[in-house]
């Protein structure tokens, strides 16, 4: 068990730290300040609960994810909580003690806390009493009983060379309450989603990832099976260096894949309190604003395409190009980017490069003009995506939603300013907001945060210090860190732990998607079916996430109604009809 | 084999499967098809289902949720049709390869169901667009 | 002898087809600023898919499942040799050979909801039962609009009410295209909105996906069964137009004169391009407006035309 520092009551220099503990009180049993932005605090396990009622309801903060780590005495679980406008992280720790590792569970009050919940269950075996969905997040369905990933001495299960047909069925959601007609349809069970109403092809069988239930046109209840991308990047993490873990996790998820090293690095220079120079920063700036660029911009596509505007879609990728090759000009390759490293940056950007950045910067300027001004001014999209999909702010706040989800609804929350790095604190830039949390306003905020990253780039190229761009780290000391960085989609937050070794012993990874994703219970319900796929898309989850892997359930008899292409055709048509209408 | 795959060469129809992928082949994948690549002019579209597809683009490390997928996936193709290895991750398992996540490399899945199957290799972090077009454009040509 | 010239007629008709498809394809691709297949691709697609292995569903009713696509393929093509024979030789044409193209040219469209329902995939049974409504949909305006001709011909005491196409071809010879009237006019817009929907085109292409298949319905063919499903789509694209000429334009003058297969050609083109047109610059309906549209919207119109017709406007 990691003993921090300070016993309760002893004396604390940061204002945050200190309002935390005191709102805390009696249930603290010792703390850290790790430096100005960090600090760590340990309580009675008995108390969670109320603990994570104090931290969102006095302090307003905001669940950014749980670490589980097993330790000697039971498995130590870690609540990041994100104090945004004061520039603050605390995490706190609870130990869920053997022999029963049992907690009780955040997630009963705290939605944010659901699937992290799970996901320690899955890959840990920490029970969470209370919890009202203790089903299998991200193992396989195949994944035997009783293994654990992230515990020591783990060994990989063989699979079975069948191919696991004869695997278990995975329980679909619980059941919502039964109303007034709910006779059990004849042919299905308890806790089944798929039922075998004849033939069924074998590809809409179970694989797939989003599953809607409605009744009528409405969705009532939905559910998410994770797993397909499920490569256990965390256990990967602890057999490397920490000089190699950056390859690893930049290739997490291709489009933020500046987003994860960068958050992974913050975290091991804010455990080894090294500082990397002036000029690292604001390459590491520069390209990460690029990698925005072009996220924003594959997004735009990617939503066209939903709606039927097979035309935008084609334009925003044409348009997309000329940042894709300044990006390989720059680091070497179109998307994972081998650009952060422990200490600085690995490559230089030679000063007579920064024409070419300035030129293809300059010349996606005025597509993207005249694309926000579409989005801003045609009458289509909005009776097409005004209103649909809402995302109320308190429901933002509960879920934890982070990046343009968060803040088109009206949470101005944004890593960039709410915990400076790079280069964000030396250059002008806005944080963007819209008020309403629907599809529209989560659009908006995409188109003008691409004039804002132009901006900070064209700044960036201006104020570019000399120096060197890294610094040398021999080796990082014992301790544990946090660090998240604003990825395209959100925040990415990576927490790491060292006993002074060559590598990592825990990483923990919360990549944006992880917390806008399950969001969807609150926005989507209540919808009409043709627009689930722009809702699905409006977080922009990982495009591989969704694609083909959405269906839809009659919300009584469970009989699947709509798969992917059903929906997108919907939405087309829907599209369409607005069209004739406006 | 000659007359059976003169068509086969001229319009070939991928289908997509995404056995675990970070989606960075993915995305180039679906670069072809714009603009700038536009893969239309060999012939080569895009199709929704796998009956009607003659090359599978597979990407990702084959995942053991995801491998039973692959599996129905290639029988349910009509032959003869290529299978495309698009990336690291699908040709050996890239980075992923010791992680628990993997069930075995796809090749070896495929192979498992059909010894004789014709599979091609794109590899690469991501492979270039240009490398796909290359890729397919051999494949093609050797079959 | 007279099947030969069938034969030729369907074979004739598919290379057509097989160009306007091309050309389809093309201007699609242009208009996103791509550069687009080449011309034989069509060729190449239906060749590859003869090479093709055919799978079938354990859950399929495997004869009706693999006898669909013929029989659309069979309708298709002896409509395609009765437009021929009425425009080459006018006066061999049979009487109502008008009632038995309309008839066939349904037959593609039964075959290929019959097979989409008989491939038992959920999927393909609601392309299916859209493809249904589609079809109840248009089916009366288009009737009612190739009636205009014939009500036409009838005021004319000389030829009289006729079904068949060849008198009606010749009776445009003689007094003029059908088109060239206000009736005409109104059955002809009327016509070329049903000729959209019958091949499954945008605005009315939603029991298919927006991909260059069929999606829904034609999920589960594979092989030669979806090369013919391929070839029936390649000769209703050439068929659709030719009978709108047929009806309209006046179909053929003399077929010994290349001054008229000219003609011909360049009605064709025409039809062509109108159809492409609309295609390309049109938002998708949903099946519920389409079928408001054509019931509501076109029926009563064409009706109107028929009236106006007998009035002799």
């Amino acid at each position: 068990m990691s003993q921090l520092k300070n016993p309760a009551g002893a004396a604390v220099q940061s204002a945050v730290l200190s309002r935390v503990l005191s709102s805390l009180g009696g249930m603290v049993t010792e703390f850290e300040e790790q430096n100005p932005r960090r600090g760590w605090v340990r309580i009675d396990p008995a108390r969670v609960r109320e603990m994570a009622r104090l931290m969102t309801d006095e302090q307003g903060a905001r669940l950014a994810t749980a670490t589980g780590i097993e330790v000697r005495d039971g498995i130590d679980v870690l609540y990041h909580w994100a104090l945004d406008a004061e520039q603050y992280v605390v995490t706190v720790k609870a130990l869920a003690a053997r022999p029963s590792l049992q907690i009780d569970s955040v997630g009963q009050d705290l939605p944010a806390a659901l699937w992290i919940e799970r996901e320690m269950h899955d890959l840990l075996g920490a029970e969470f009493r209370g919890h009202p969905d203790m089903r299998r997040l991200i193992l396989a369905d195949d994944w035997p009983e009783g293994v654990y990933p992230l515990r020591r001495g783990f060994k990989v299960p063989k699979t079975d060379p069948a191919g696991g047909r004869e695997r278990k069925k995975w329980a679909g959601a619980p059941r919502p309450p039964a109303g007034p007609s709910a006779s059990q349809p004849r042919g299905t069970r308890p806790g089944r989603t798929l039922i075998n109403i004849g033939p069924f092809h074998p590809l809409q069988e179970e694989m797939e990832f989003f599953q809607l239930y409605c009744e009528g046109e409405t969705v009532v209840d939905m559910d998410v099976r994770l797993s397909y991308n499920h490569r256990g990047v965390e256990e990967l993490s602890t057999r490397l260096t920490w000089d190699q873990v950056p390859f690893l996790v930049e290739r997490v998820c291709g489009i933020c894949s500046h987003s994860h090293p960068w958050a992974y690095v913050n975290a091991v220079e804010s455990l080894a309190g090294i500082q990397a120079p002036p000029r690292a920063q604001y390459i590491r700036t520069i390209v990460a604003e690029l990698e925005r660029l072009h996220s924003h911009m594959l997004w735009v596509g990617l939503a066209g395409h939903f709606l039927g505007y097979n035309t935008v879609w084609m334009w925003a990728w044409k348009y997309r190009e000329p940042i894709m090759d300044i990006l390989e000009q720059v680091t070497g390759s179109r998307i994972h980017y081998a650009c952060v490293r422990v200490g600085g940056v690995r490559r230089d950007i030679a000063p007579d490069m920064y024409p070419a950045i300035r030129k293809a910067v300059d010349s996606i300027k005025k597509p993207m003009e005249m694309l926000t001004k579409a989005v801003l001014d045609d009458p289509v999209l909005h009776a097409r995506l005004k209103g649909v999909g809402v995302l109320t702010k308190e429901d933002a706040r509960r879920w934890g939603v982070t990046g343009p989800t968060a803040r088109g609804s009206g949470l101005a929350i944004d890593v960039r300013r709410d915990d400076p790095h790079g280069a964000y604190d030396e250059v002008e830039w806005k944080v963007i907001t819209q008020e309403e949390g629907d599809v529209f306003a989560k659009a908006v905020v995409r188109c003008l945060e691409c004039f804002e990253a132009v901006k900070i780039i064209e700044q960036c190229l201006e104020k570019m210090p000399g120096g060197p761009i890294a610094v040398d780290v021999r080796q990082v000391p014992p301790g544990e860190g946090c660090g998240h960085y604003e990825a395209p989609r959100g925040e990415t937050f990576h927490y790491v732990r060292s006993d002074g070794g060559a590598g990592p012993v825990r990483h923990k990874i919360r990549a944006p998607s992880y917390v806008n994703i399950p969001s969807f219970r609150a926005s989507c319900i209540g919808q009409t079916v043709t627009d689930v796929s722009i809702i699905l898309a409006a977080v922009d989850p990982c495009y591989s996430c969704t694609e083909r892997l959405a269906r839809v359930y009659d919300a009584s008899t469970r009989r699947p109604l709509y798969g992917m292409d059903e929906l997108l055709r919907l939405s087309r048509a829907k599209t369409e009809r607005l069209k004739k209408e406006v | 084999m000659g007359w059976k795959t003169w068509g086969l060469k001229r319009s070939p129809w991928v289908y997509h499967v995404n056995v675990g992928a970070c989606n960075n082949c993915d995305i180039e994948i679906l670069e072809l098809l714009t603009p700038r690549y536009d893969v239309e002019r060999f012939g080569i579209v895009l199709v929704g289902s796998p009956r009607h597809a003659d090359a599978l683009l597979v990407t990702g490390i084959c995942t053991r949720q995801a491998e039973p997928r692959l599996r129905a996936v290639y029988e349910q193709t009509p032959k003869p049709c290529v299978v495309f290895l698009i990336g690291a991750c699908a040709c050996t398992g890239g980075i992923f390869r010791h992680g628990y996540g993997m069930a075995r490399p796809a090749d070896e899945a495929i192979r498992e169901i059909d010894p004789g199957a014709i599979i091609a290799y794109v590899p690469g972090c991501p492979p270039k667009p240009e490398a796909m077009i290359v890729g397919a454009v051999k494949a093609l040509a050797a079959l | 002898m007279e099947i030969a010239a069938a034969v030729a007629a369907s074979i004739g008709t598919l290379l057509v087809g097989f160009f306007s498809s091309w050309v389809d394809r093309k201007v699609t691709a242009r208009v996103q600023w791509r550069v687009g297949p080449p011309l034989l691709q069509p060729v190449y697609d239906v060749a590859k898919l003869l090479a093709k292995e055919t799978l079938v569903s354990r859950r399929a009713l495997g004869r009706g499942f693999l006898a669909a696509p013929v029989v659309g393929f069979a309708a298709a093509a002896a409509a395609a040799a009765v437009l021929w024979l009425a425009l080459l030789r006018p006066a061999e044409g049979f009487l109502g050979d008008l009632i038995v193209v309309i008839y066939l040219l349904t037959i593609p469209a039964i075959a290929g909801i019959y097979g989409a329902l008989a491939s038992g995939s959920p999927h393909a049974a609601v392309g299916a039962s859209r493809e249904m409504k589609l079809l109840l949909a248009y089916e009366l305006p288009l009737i009612l609009s190739a009636l205009v001709p014939v009500v036409q011909a009838g005021r004319d005491p000389e030829v009289g009410a006729t079904f068949s196409l060849g008198a009606l071809v010749q009776f445009q010879q003689n007094a003029g295209w059908t088109l060239w009237s206000v009736s005409g006019l109104v059955a002809g817009i009327v016509a070329l909105l049903c000729v959209q929907a019958k091949l499954t085109l945008v605005p009315f292409d939603l029991p298919e996906a927006e991909t260059e298949l069929m999606g829904g319905s034609v999920l589960e063919y594979s092989g030669p069964p979806l090369a013919l499903l391929r070839l029936t789509r390649t000769l209703l694209l050439a068929i659709a137009p030719i009978y709108f000429a047929t009806l309209f334009l006046g179909g053929m003058g003399d077929a010994a004169s290349g001054w008229s297969w000219l003609a011909l050609a360049g009605k064709y083109v025409a039809v062509l391009v109108l159809v492409v047109l609309v295609r390309n610059t049109n938002p998708r309906l949903r099946i519920d407006q389409a079928m408001k549209f054509f019931w509501f919207g076109l029926a009563p119109v064409a009706g109107a035309a028929v009236v106006l017709a007998a009035l002799g406007y």
